[in-house]
């Protein structure tokens, strides 16, 4: 009976030993439902917001990548309009010889260039300024007359709204290009990363092809002064569109808007780091082994062992026969 | 007048008595360890005094004493003791089987880890959200498909590994079948001896002890309550009878006679469709036991004649580890006809809540994921398959990842419109399902002009989303196993408690029987001497008198 008692006693001892060894080696209050169910519960729920916080981190560094690149690129742009502008300026002079205005030509139609380079930016295989098509380059692979790389062609379509095709929810258009790509960064907030680049690139392309234009010396008649100062748009401007202060105004508001993007963005970043510290916080709160206590428990419950043992030891060893002769 | 060798009669007697108590003594020692092993003890009782009563009975002062005998060897024992003993052993059984049973499931089901099912869909909804933030990207769709797979395999690995523990419990009711008919059929041969060496006054003690084992280890099956049948004869009065077991219905009350005398029954197991319960037929639910005829050997009923049978509602609740057995492992519940109501059980349940998870998630998904259009400007097809009928139905078990997205990954569906290659906006949509409630009203998904609806349906899962349903899942796991586990504690608490009290009166103590083995021992010392005393008196008369002056 003594011994059934003991040996009870030391299971039990040797029980409770394991489930604290298991908690400090696991670190986890709980390794099965039902040591916990309440916890057990609530943690998978943590450990879920926490995984959503997570992954709404990392659609963060995707966001950040598409807004800076996109900057940066606008930034280019914004530069080499000051130089247009310089150029056009200096166009206008009615002193240039036709040389002059080749050079002219010429760096206007380097830069031409440059715009349609940057028009088709590329972040890991994705073109940032073609709308949802980030397949597609923005400019060429077609060429005009001259060698220029021209729109693609999906994109003109856009502009006049065509129909590609019907379907039974109804018709569908090119959007694309001028579609915004987003983002998730919180529950049911979605971000737009990406500045639809056709308007914007297609409007300056067919600017510079104007100056281009306009600035040819082959071009009969010659251009005069007043028609090229005119495109450099303004108060004396008689043109509403298609000027160089209204695109670079338009590139200006790109970039505000970006800029205005990337506060919204660091902000979410802010709030999101405070919900993973909070939501860290709550699932070690549940669920995290208070390791001092955990060790003190462990401890006792090692002297009450040795204890334990060490008194079995002298019961089970005495009896009446020890001490008859 | 008295006789010359009373003196020497009476030392003998109690040389006699004392040799058998001593010999007892030996016989407790030696079986100290033996399991339900009751210590004996030896009845001494005076013989009856000379001169007996009588008509010509010596006129004699006093009534002179002629020594002891043995009347009887009892066993020790409490049968309230072994009453309440097994009430808690019933309890035990099935608390103890129950446990068992859910901490299998608790391993299968491997929560709260990085590698449950909760992980996997975790995962899944996460590789979604790669997907949306690189749409046009092979390797973030190719990582969100195996993901799937990946939950899909939970889903099946889940599935076979709770169909197998439940077909190892269906193996194990016939276990415990056998075992029960074997005890039944052990106890019956024990009564069978019983009878023939009680009405000869013998006591078989260790006949007793043996069958209130059985009698034990039987309650931890099923509970069942004992008659005692005295044998007729020269029975002495400290012997104890066959054993009549009888178990009694919980729902009509009326007792089934399992063991009587040398006869008894055997029990059989029958499934819901027909025969034995099977391990690979996890479809044929426990339907009843059936019981046959009671004789030695046991005989089937004539035909025709009704068949006596125990079905779930029969068992007491909480009591015997067969009860717990059929629990988990699933029973058909019958109305007062006989007709099948529902299949119940604790496995069977788990099976159909996972099966309704994994079919609400694929319908679901699907029909969201083929409102979508893939890289390649066409809408999404289905992106899992099931038993591949028409409607597909999806169980946890044929749950797969269609195979021609797992060749192609473009086929995902991400985008919201047609061919637009950098649209991840209907990934975003499918990555949303994880919060979305899944209730009786069907759900509508709505991205710019493109609107998915998906009816309301009978199959739904009330309101919860798909992991909160799982957690439900997990919270019911938890607490069912904590409330086995306590009562399982508890029931071992209790019977030691009883096992100890029952030890006390019943156990041999070494001390004691080394106690008694000097009484005995001194008692027979005392005796022999007592014979040289008498034997030196009767020297002196015989061969010391009448010499005198020799």
């Amino acid at each position: 009976m003594l011994s059934n008692n003991m040996l009870l006693n030391l299971n039990r001892s040797y029980g409770k030993m394991s489930k604290l060894q298991d908690q400090l080696n696991s670190g986890s209050k709980i390794t099965r439902p039902s040591d916990d169910p309440v916890i057990a519960v609530k943690g998978m729920g943590y450990r879920r917001d926490l995984g959503r916080v997570e992954q709404y981190t990392r659609n963060m560094n995707e966001v950040n990548n598409w807004l800076d690149s996109s900057d940066e690129s606008l930034n280019q742009i914004g530069e080499q309009m000051k130089r247009v502008r310089e150029l056009v300026i200096q166009a206008a002079n009615g002193t240039n010889s036709i040389d002059e205005r080749e050079k002219i030509k010429t760096e206007i139609d380097q830069i031409r260039k440059q715009f349609q380079e940057v028009g088709n930016t590329k972040i890991a295989d994705r073109y940032i300024f073609s709308g949802t098509n980030t397949g597609k380059p923005l400019f060429g692979p077609e060429t005009d007359a001259n060698g220029n790389k021209t729109i693609n062609a999906d994109y003109t379509n856009l502009l006049d709204n065509t129909v590609v095709s019907t379907t039974a929810t109804g018709d569908q258009k090119v959007s694309a290009p001028n579609g915004e790509v987003k983002i998730e960064v919180y529950d049911g907030l979605q971000m737009q990363v990406n500045t639809p680049g056709a308007d914007l690139f297609g409007n300056l392309d067919a600017l510079m092809g104007k100056l281009s234009n306009l600035l040819d010396p082959k071009r009969s008649p010659l251009a005069t002064s007043e028609e090229i100062s005119d495109a450099l748009g303004g108060f004396s401007s008689t043109s509403t569109s298609d000027d160089i202060t209204t695109l670079h105004n338009k590139v200006l508001e790109a970039q505000a808007d970006i800029g205005a993007r990337q506060n919204r963005v660091e902000m979410m970043e802010n709030r999101l780091s405070i919900r993973e510290i909070s939501v860290t916080k709550q699932l070690s709160n549940n669920e995290d082994v208070d390791y001092s206590k955990a060790i003190t428990e462990l401890v006792t419950s090692e002297s009450i062992h040795q204890a334990a043992l060490s008194v079995g030891a002298k019961i089970i060893q005495q009896t009446l026969v020890d001490f008859i002769r | 007048m008295r006789s010359t060798f009373m003196g020497l009669e009476a030392s003998k007697r109690g040389l006699f008595t004392q040799q058998s108590a001593l010999y007892t003594t030996g016989h407790n020692i030696s079986n100290a360890n033996t399991l339900g092993y009751s210590r004996q003890r030896v009845n001494m009782q005076a013989t009856p005094g000379f001169p007996t009563a009588g008509l010509n009975s010596p006129s004699y002062p006093g009534h002179l004493g002629t020594g002891v005998e043995a009347t009887s060897i009892q066993r020790i024992r409490d049968e309230f003791i072994d009453r309440q003993y097994r009430q808690e052993t019933n309890k035990l059984g099935y608390w103890e089987s129950r446990s068992n049973a859910i901490s299998q499931m608790e391993d299968i089901l491997d929560e709260p880890s990085q590698f449950g099912l909760n992980a996997a869909l975790e995962q899944f909804w996460k590789g979604l959200e790669d997907v949306s933030t690189n749409p046009e990207n092979a390797s973030s769709r190719r990582v969100a498909i195996e993901r799937a797979a990946h939950l899909a395999e939970s889903f099946n690995y889940m599935d076979t590994q709770l169909k197998t523990i439940q077909g190892n419990l269906g193996n194990e009711i016939n276990v415990a079948t056998d075992r029960i008919n074997s005890l039944l059929r052990q106890i019956a041969a024990i009564n069978k001896q019983v009878q023939e060496v009680e009405p000869n006054g013998l006591v078989p003690n260790d006949l007793y002890d043996a069958r209130d084992v059985l009698i034990d280890e039987l309650n931890s099956y099923i509970p069942i309550s004992i008659e005692r049948v005295p044998s007729g004869g020269n029975a002495s009065n400290v012997a104890e009878g066959s054993i009549t077991i009888s178990f009694k219905s919980y729902s009509t009350g009326d007792p089934i006679v399992l063991v009587n005398g040398k006869n008894y029954v055997a029990m059989n197991t029958t499934g819901e469709k027909s025969g034995p319960i099977d391990s690979n037929d996890l479809t044929n639910v426990f339907k009843q036991i059936e019981i046959s005829d009671l004789d030695d050997p046991p005989t089937k009923p004539a035909a025709g004649a009704g068949v006596k049978t125990i079905k779930h509602n029969d068992l007491e609740p909480g009591k015997g580890k067969l009860l717990s057995l059929i629990n988990s492992y699933g029973y058909g519940e019958y109305d007062a006809g006989g007709a099948l109501i529902s299949e119940k059980g604790y496995y069977l349940e788990t099976l159909a809540d996972l099966n309704k998870l994994a079919s609400t998630f694929a319908n679901t998904f699907n029909e969201v994921h083929k409102g979508g259009f893939d890289l390649n400007g066409d809408a999404g097809v289905a992106f899992f398959t099931g038993d591949g009928g028409t409607p597909e139905t999806f169980t946890a078990a044929n749950i797969k990842v269609n195979e021609v997205l797992k060749k192609n990954s473009s086929l995902l569906a991400a985008s919201s419109v047609k061919g637009e290659e950098g649209n991840g906006k209907w990934a975003i949509e499918l990555a949303n399902l994880q919060s979305k409630s899944i209730g009786a009203g069907g759900l509508t998904i709505t991205v710019g002009t493109n609107t998915v609806v998906i009816p309301p349906s009978t199959e739904h899962l009330e309101g919860a989303t798909f992991n909160t349903f799982y957690q439900g899942m997990i919270g019911k796991l938890g607490t069912d196993g904590e409330e086995a586990y306590r009562l399982n504690k508890t029931s071992e608490s209790l019977l030691l408690t009883l096992s100890n009290n029952r030890d006390s009166v019943s156990s041999v103590s070494l001390d004691e029987e080394m106690t008694n083995m000097i009484t005995f021992q001194q008692a027979y010392n005392a005796n022999a001497r007592m014979i040289t005393v008498v034997d030196e008196t009767l020297d002196k008369i015989i061969n010391g008198m009448g010499r005198v002056g020799l």
